[in-house]
């Protein structure tokens, strides 16, 4: 509005619709891609792969979710609900599994569960010899890996929820005579719904996009099929023909979920707020309630980080922390602080432009940068390798590529948090500094800019763990000699090496840990 | 939003200077920092392109840098994808030497115009004409043979003689296979095709496929591991996985087969892992240097000690565990032809819906 001049405006009209296009070229490019691709190409993999691909991945985000529900709801009640010594600690120890990276817990779990591993050992001294458990390399272990990564998101929104809604309409449903069964399905359910639903869509989109995880256990997925097709074939046809499937099945959740959180929105009627009494529980049930808490989170973050501990202890592990180790952490740290960076850089005009100058075309350019959130990985590699090989051949395999791979992929989260940060300063205070005679250029500086300073290191944050964590346009684009800890931590495990991956992996879970703390400190939803 | 941090901001002494300039140059600076890692920033230091697994080349690699001084930096990656890779940076690509695991993709890469002939005598002397490029463009520089590893407590030795075998319904889940997407199978089966032609190969990838459910593996030392646990009976895999995996382990329960000797049987399957230059490279001393390094004697016999693959060049002996060279024949399928059959070999595996 006033704060910024129009000559200004118009330059930062120009960086926000680069930015938007840098987002929306490489879908458009792998749009035509698949479009113009061989109608024979097309027809061979509806009848071949199409099937049975979108079944896995569906019925695996399906399962997912159930999972994840059972788990995140029913701890998300435990704490805010039940009174025991200790609760104030798992209210914080249960986002830990936040920092564990898909390909991580999938890479233990196939140790755990797999064939003759210590999980089996377990269950034969207890079965019989002949007694087999499911393998991690089924339907059934990747859904325990994928809803043990994804829980804390539904828990940490379902706890927001409960803690602030209020109780009184459970006690006037109890008043009624309602029995305790029937408040929880027709009262307490219902009102936590807007939540629950926004943490299945994160869920889903979570376990349709994730590479690592359905790698190491080998599970075919549309992710994994587009990264298979890209590094098994002499083009990139059917890579791309998969690539715009996923990114339409991804775009039925997102635009499914915007929906429902339309159709239910609950008021707090206003004044009558008051907190729910806690259930005081006696020994008893805190045992129980402890016990179950602690076998969640074991199996989530517990167990895996005292076997990456276990193992990097181990004579083969430390013998690779060499000078060659530490330029992996190196490259991994320069990669993700660049990309957090850019990611910011080309955020902040999107986000400031939006919500100070809100014209179709300013919110169309912030809308058209949450693209990324539809594109997975392998996508997203394949989308701007194809868009530099058209448009600027020179930069391909620099470290160029890897960079706007990273800032596509990743700059819905760093908006997430940008967006909100702008939104809560009043212009007010930018017109106040312009009448009190500060140029447009020394109001941004002085005045937004401070103010909007955690929200920019809330998105810096995210971007740089999300792209530590970054595994498939990694490997897809990684220049020579640029390995990363997270490439290293798959390149080991997917030869069943589990001592060498386990110093990078347990890297990777450490630096989390902090970045964690930071966000979960200030905004419980940016996690 | 914090207070004390925005209080905190207010007092600091306000500067002049344009924020974005310091952070756009700590970027650039990083961006520096890593580049010395990337390849040609060293004047003669070579960039290696490889398909194979790194434990696999990154020995011989040393020894030539420990030998010649010239350093190596090496990219390991999927053959399929560096070959793309290659072909798309042209002119521009890093890369000087392209190392992998698959002969139809070296083939692939010199019909694309990746690769520069060579003419050297060293090349001539030590490997035999039928494992190199007709113009010398590409160099085997060691055989692989597809067996059939099998666990001694769940099968006997005498229950499979042909590759062909394992479509039958008996093997339903016990058998473990390379996933679509590895070379080694693409190579495969390419051969079985020109053995057997399409439709009898068919009818066996979908014996496989059936058998093998969802025991389909990234890595062939995956296979071996699999097979070694009892997880499965029996796997298809390249031979040195197998004897590398009783290098370690030599209790282990497993064996192989070197399948379809019997009278009239194709033979086995046979391909090379090999090396090529790129043509636009400029530092082609450097890169004739390793080849010829990888050619003599030495470099085949690291080939043959740690990999346990069959040197090509003849006066180097393959490792003693190995079956002997010269006890079994291999398929009639020259090496190079497996380029043109790759094609529509990846349509009949993707036909039968291989995973």
């Amino acid at each position: 509005m006033i704060a910024v001049r129009p000559s200004s405006l118009s330059s930062l009209q120009l960086v926000a619709l680069a930015s938007a296009a840098l987002v929306l070229l490489p879908l458009i490019y792998i749009t035509t891609l698949a479009l113009s691709a061989d109608p024979a190409v097309w027809s061979r993999l509806w009848t071949t792969r199409v099937p049975e691909l979108l079944w896995n991945t569906i019925s695996l985000a399906g399962a997912a979710v159930l999972l994840a529900l059972l788990l995140g709801v029913s701890t998300a009640w435990i704490v805010t609900r039940c009174d025991f010594p200790g609760r104030r600690l798992w209210e914080v120890a249960l986002v830990l599994p936040l920092a564990m990276p898909t390909f991580v817990l999938a890479y233990v779990f196939n140790y755990l569960l797999g064939f003759g591993g210590p999980v089996e050992a377990l269950w034969q001294m207890l079965a019989g010899p002949q007694a087999r458990i499911f393998s991690p390399q089924s339907f059934l272990g990747v859904t325990v890996v994928m809803g043990l990564a994804t829980f804390p998101f539904i828990y940490l929104l379902t706890r927001s929820a409960l803690l602030n809604f209020n109780v009184s309409f459970e006690e006037v449903a109890r008043t009624c005579g309602a029995s305790p069964l029937r408040r929880i399905f027709s009262v307490t359910l219902p009102l936590l719904r807007p939540s629950i639903v926004a943490g299945v869509a994160l869920v889903i989109l979570y376990v349709v996009s994730d590479f690592g995880a359905v790698s190491l256990l080998r599970y075919q997925t549309l992710t994994y099929a587009v990264f298979q097709q890209m590094t098994g074939q002499l083009d990139n046809q059917a890579a791309s023909i998969l690539s715009v499937l996923l990114v339409i099945l991804a775009l039925l959740f997102l635009v499914t979920e915007r929906w429902f959180r339309r159709k239910s929105r609950f008021y707090q009627t206003a004044g009558r707020y008051r907190a729910p009494q806690r259930i005081q529980c006696n020994w008893l049930q805190t045992v129980g309630l402890t016990a179950s808490l602690a076998m969640i989170l074991g199996a989530a973050f517990g167990v895996p980080v005292c076997l990456l501990i276990l193992w990097s202890l181990s004579p083969e592990a430390l013998a690779i922390l060499d000078a060659r180790f530490f330029g992996f952490v190196w490259n991994s740290a320069v990669l993700a602080t660049l990309a957090a960076t850019a990611g910011v850089l080309v955020g902040l005009p999107l986000a400031y432009l939006a919500s100070r100058k809100p014209t179709w075309l300013n919110t169309g350019c912030l809308q058209a940068a949450y693209a990324g959130y539809v594109l997975p990985g392998p996508v997203a590699a394949l989308a701007v390798l194809v868009l530099c090989l058209n448009l600027i051949p020179v930069v391909y395999g620099t470290v160029l590529v890897l960079i706007i791979a990273y800032v596509l992929h990743f700059l819905p989260a760093g908006l997430q948090s940008l967006e909100p940060a702008i939104q809560q300063i009043t212009p007010n205070l930018e017109e106040v500094a312009r009448t009190l005679g500060l140029s447009a250029r020394q109001t941004v500086r002085q005045v937004t800019l401070p103010l909007i300073r955690n929200g920019i290191i809330v998105a810096w944050v995210l971007i740089f763990l999300q792209t530590m964590k970054e595994l498939p346009a990694t490997l897809l684009l990684r220049p020579v000699g640029l390995d990363t800890l997270a490439i290293r931590v798959w390149l080991e495990a997917s030869e069943e090496y589990y001592q060498l991956a386990a110093p990078s992996a347990l890297l990777i879970v450490l630096v989390g840990l902090p970045a964690l703390g930071l966000l979960l400190s200030r905004d419980w939803r940016a996690a | 939003m914090s207070r004390s941090l925005h209080k905190a901001h207010r007092t600091t002494p306000r500067t002049n200077y344009h924020p974005l300039i310091g952070i756009i140059t700590t970027c650039i600076v990083l961006l520096f920092s890593i580049i010395p890692n990337i390849a040609g920033a060293a004047a003669d230091q070579l960039t290696v392109y490889s398909g194979r697994a790194e434990r696999l080349i990154k020995p011989a690699l040393d020894e030539f840098t420990a030998k010649t001084g010239i350093q190596i930096a090496l990219l390991s990656s999927g053959t399929t994808e560096l070959v793309n890779r290659m072909k798309a940076e042209g002119d521009r690509s890093p890369a000087d030497v392209f190392i992998t695991n698959d002969a139809g993709s070296l083939e692939l890469a010199r019909t694309a115009g990746l690769f520069r002939p060579l003419s050297m005598r060293e090349i001539e002397r030590a490997i035999p004409p039928q494992f190199r490029a007709t113009d010398n463009s590409w160099i085997g520089l060691s055989g692989r043979f597809w067996i059939i590893t099998y666990n001694t407590r769940m099968v006997k030795p005498d229950q499979i003689k042909s590759l062909l075998d394992l479509a039958d319904p008996i093997w339903k889940g016990k058998l473990a296979i390379p996933n679509a997407g590895s070379e080694y199978l693409h190579a495969g089966v390419s051969v079985i095709r020109a053995s057997i032609g399409d439709d009898r190969t068919k009818k066996f990838l979908e014996g496989l496929r059936d058998n093998a459910g969802t025991q389909v593996y990234q890595k062939s030392s995956q296979i071996v591991e699999a097979v070694a646990k009892g997880q499965v009976a029996l796997g298809i895999v390249n031979h040195y996985y197998v004897y590398r995996h009783l290098a370690t382990q030599p209790a282990s329960p497993i064996a192989v087969v070197m399948p379809d000797q019997q009278e009239g049987g194709m033979g086995a399957i046979m391909n090379v892992a090999g090396i090529g230059v790129l043509k636009h490279t400029p530092r082609v001393e450097q890169a004739k240097l390793l080849v010829e390094f990888l050619v003599a004697q030495a470099g085949q016999k690291i080939f043959a000690d740690l990999d346990k693959e069959y040197p090509l060049h003849p006066e180097v002996q393959a490792d003693q565990a190995l079956v002997e060279r010269k006890s079994f024949r291999a398929a009639m399928v020259p090496l190079a032809k497996l380029a043109e059959l790759r094609a529509p070999t990846l349509r009949l595996i993707e036909q039968v819906g291989m995973r």
